[in-house]
């Protein structure tokens, strides 16, 4: 057979696997798939050694294309010929399900697909959209009055999402507003989505017990350090890790009057204090309350609890100093 | 790299197959169009498909198409040697369903998200990103925005900005944008009579009212304030998760430090957002911006010396 391209080769292979009986090894498909070359029986012993290495280098390529391109390849080992392996594809378990997108939900899915653009993700997606739009009839897709950019959603969340669809253990710098940057390693069980605040959830193996981590904060690349489906993702999360249940305090804040309506929006009316009114404000992270404080300026007051005004007022002298120093 | 390239390309091979299979014949252009790609290049594709096979690879082993449409530019596959599309990768399935699972958290995105989300989890399984406590975008204002945008309507909302002034104002809604995990309203504002980008869940109420719309929408995605100034800030690396998502920012690592060059389009809004990592910062230019800072660190302490 003459060398023809890669994707000629792919195409072929993924066919006659397809339709392979039972199985075929890897001597039947180099002697039987077009694009492969075959043995020649006028090679000498040298030469036909380095082209089966040539083989052998080709065929793990394009197994491994196949994994990308999301094929499910079946090994089938034979017992009558020992330990020989032989490959398949069951062509409805490899079969994109359909999944009859209707036109506004098809515009949808094509502005997810963008959604990654210049991440580590954005090649994945376009895949994932010429996969979908192969059966989208042409036309059929709305324009929507709805469009999105994002330029938060990092390396890191891909890294992570691909983690924990394999189940593989990560290691990652985080920037924690105690301790300074520390290395963590983690179980990434589940990314949750919160008001523009991403989290992982996972297990952190070195406190061994699990642990929210926000994404911002992940301050280096996530490297993964373990083999695939090396642990369980349990099934519902410990309580008190899901952003919107946990409570982890409440602040009473002044705030001078026509000002600060998120604050008062998301707490209680605690009455007044001269000036300024009193609100009392639930937390889940004080340091997000923290930045709150400090965004508004002078229009905010931390009364209590003491450790919340000590930080507002450490961050406010460090900015001080920091800008009449510089 | 060849490997993704030929990966990319089979996608589409098998894409065009799964597409004829379901639609029927369907025109070169067509295909074209509908691929993203050129003539040119969908013809290369079915030829390439029409020499592929099963093992023998004599005519009935072939994928076959019908050879006089085919001569009319109209692709009709006779016989498919049993090719379709393939179902999702682990990664593209995880993109795709993040990135739908991101939009629907931002409370802007039109409902077929949610059931596009819905639709892919129950062919595909779950992918380990879960939205929750998303933003009470309530129901009554998006409704409400939703009417106008399509009616081609002017909206009279009430709305509480980032320093939190709460103000009424008529705006031109032109569409909902997701930026960065949140949901924003674009639109022309009357009272600033300006384009403005405004966070959905600081609308507080919205009401049609009786003013066509009749600025253009902003031919520019996202924030239309335009920058006035670039800013030069220094910081320890702990701190960079304030400067590293914003918009056009460009970030050099320097030891245990990083130097973030970022355009300022809101002097207020970046003083705030750099008040909350003072104790990581190291420097802050040009001199505006640091008298912001400066201005606001010592608004908040007098504030606490009551």
């Amino acid at each position: 057979m003459a060398a023809g391209s890669a994707e000629e080769r792919l195409l072929n292979l993924i066919i006659a696997l397809m339709h392979a009986r039972v199985r075929m090894t890897k001597d039947e498909i180099r002697a039987r798939v077009a694009g492969y070359e075959r043995e020649d029986s006028s090679w000498d012993e040298e030469t036909a050694k380095r082209r089966k290495a040539t083989f052998e280098r080709m065929f793990e390529r394009d197994k491994d294309a196949l994994r990308k391109l999301g094929i499910p390849v079946v090994t089938v080992r034979s017992q009558a010929h020992g330990d020989d392996i032989g490959y398949r594809i069951d062509p409805s378990q490899a079969a994109l399900p359909p999944l009859d997108f209707t036109p506004a939900e098809s515009a949808v899915v094509a502005l997810a697909a963008d959604y990654w653009r210049g991440a580590a993700l954005g090649a994945d997606a376009s895949q994932a959209w010429v996969k979908a739009s192969s059966q989208i009839a042409h036309g059929q897709v709305d324009e929507l009055p709805f469009a999105t950019t994002s330029s938060r959603l990092s390396d890191a969340a891909a890294a992570l999402v691909e983690a924990i669809q394999l189940r593989q253990e990560v290691a990652f710098d985080y920037a924690s507003a105690s301790s300074g940057d520390a290395r963590r390693r983690v179980q990434p069980w589940k990314i949750l989505l919160s008001r523009g605040a991403d989290y992982l959830v996972g297990l952190d193996l070195d406190r061994v017990a699990p642990r929210t981590f926000r994404l911002s904060r992940v301050a280096s690349d996530v490297r993964v350090t373990g083999e695939p489906g090396a642990y369980e993702v349990p099934g519902t999360l410990p309580s008190g890790l899901t952003h919107s249940s946990d409570v982890a305090g409440e602040a009473l804040i002044a705030v001078r009057p026509e000002t600060a309506h998120a604050l008062r929006a998301a707490g209680t009316d605690a009455g007044t204090d001269g000036d300024w009114d009193l609100v009392r404000v639930p937390y889940a992270h004080r340091d997000d309350l923290r930045d709150q404080v400090l965004a508004l300026g002078g229009a905010a007051r931390v009364i209590e609890p003491e450790g919340l005004k000590d930080e507002v007022l450490g961050f406010a002298r460090a900015a001080v100093e920091v800008c009449r120093g510089s | 790299m060849a490997a993704d390239r030929a990966v990319s390309r089979v996608t589409r091979l098998l894409g065009i197959v799964e597409y004829l299979e379901t639609h029927g014949a369907t025109p070169f252009s067509e295909l074209a169009a509908h691929f993203g790609v050129t003539v040119t290049q969908i013809e290369a594709d079915l030829f390439l498909l029409w020499v592929s096979g099963q093992p023998g690879y004599s005519h009935g082993d072939l994928v076959d198409f019908d050879g006089s449409a085919f001569e009319q530019q109209i692709a009709d596959v006779t016989n498919a040697q049993g090719l379709r599309q393939v179902s999702y990768s682990p990664r593209e399935a995880a993109a795709l369903m993040g990135a739908l699972a991101a939009l629907v958290a931002t409370g802007a995105a039109p409902d077929a998200a949610q059931s596009a989300l819905a639709k892919l989890t129950a062919a595909v399984g779950s992918v380990g990103v879960e939205v929750v406590d998303v933003p009470e975008v309530n129901a009554v204002i998006k409704d409400a925005l939703d009417t106008s945008i399509s009616a081609r309507n002017a909206v009279e909302i009430t709305y509480v900005d980032a320093q939190q002034r709460r103000t009424v104002r008529v705006v031109e809604p032109h569409r909902l944008v997701a930026i960065d995990g949140a949901g924003y309203l674009e639109c022309y504002c009357l009272r600033a009579d300006d384009y403005r980008t405004l966070r959905l869940d600081r609308i507080e109420s919205a009401r049609a009212a009786d003013v066509m719309v009749t600025h253009p929408p902003a031919s520019t995605l996202g924030f239309s304030l335009h920058s006035s100034f670039t800013a030069t800030v220094r910081i320890t690396r702990a701190g960079r998760w304030a400067v590293e998502d914003l918009p056009n920012a460009q970030l050099e690592i320097d030891g245990d430090e990083v130097v973030a060059h970022f355009p300022v389009a809101d002097q207020e809004w970046i003083a705030g957002r750099l008040l909350a990592i003072a104790p990581h910062l190291r420097s802050v230019t040009p001199e505006s911006l640091r008298a912001a800072v400066e201005a606001r660190a010592e608004d908040v302490l007098a504030a606490h010396a009551v």
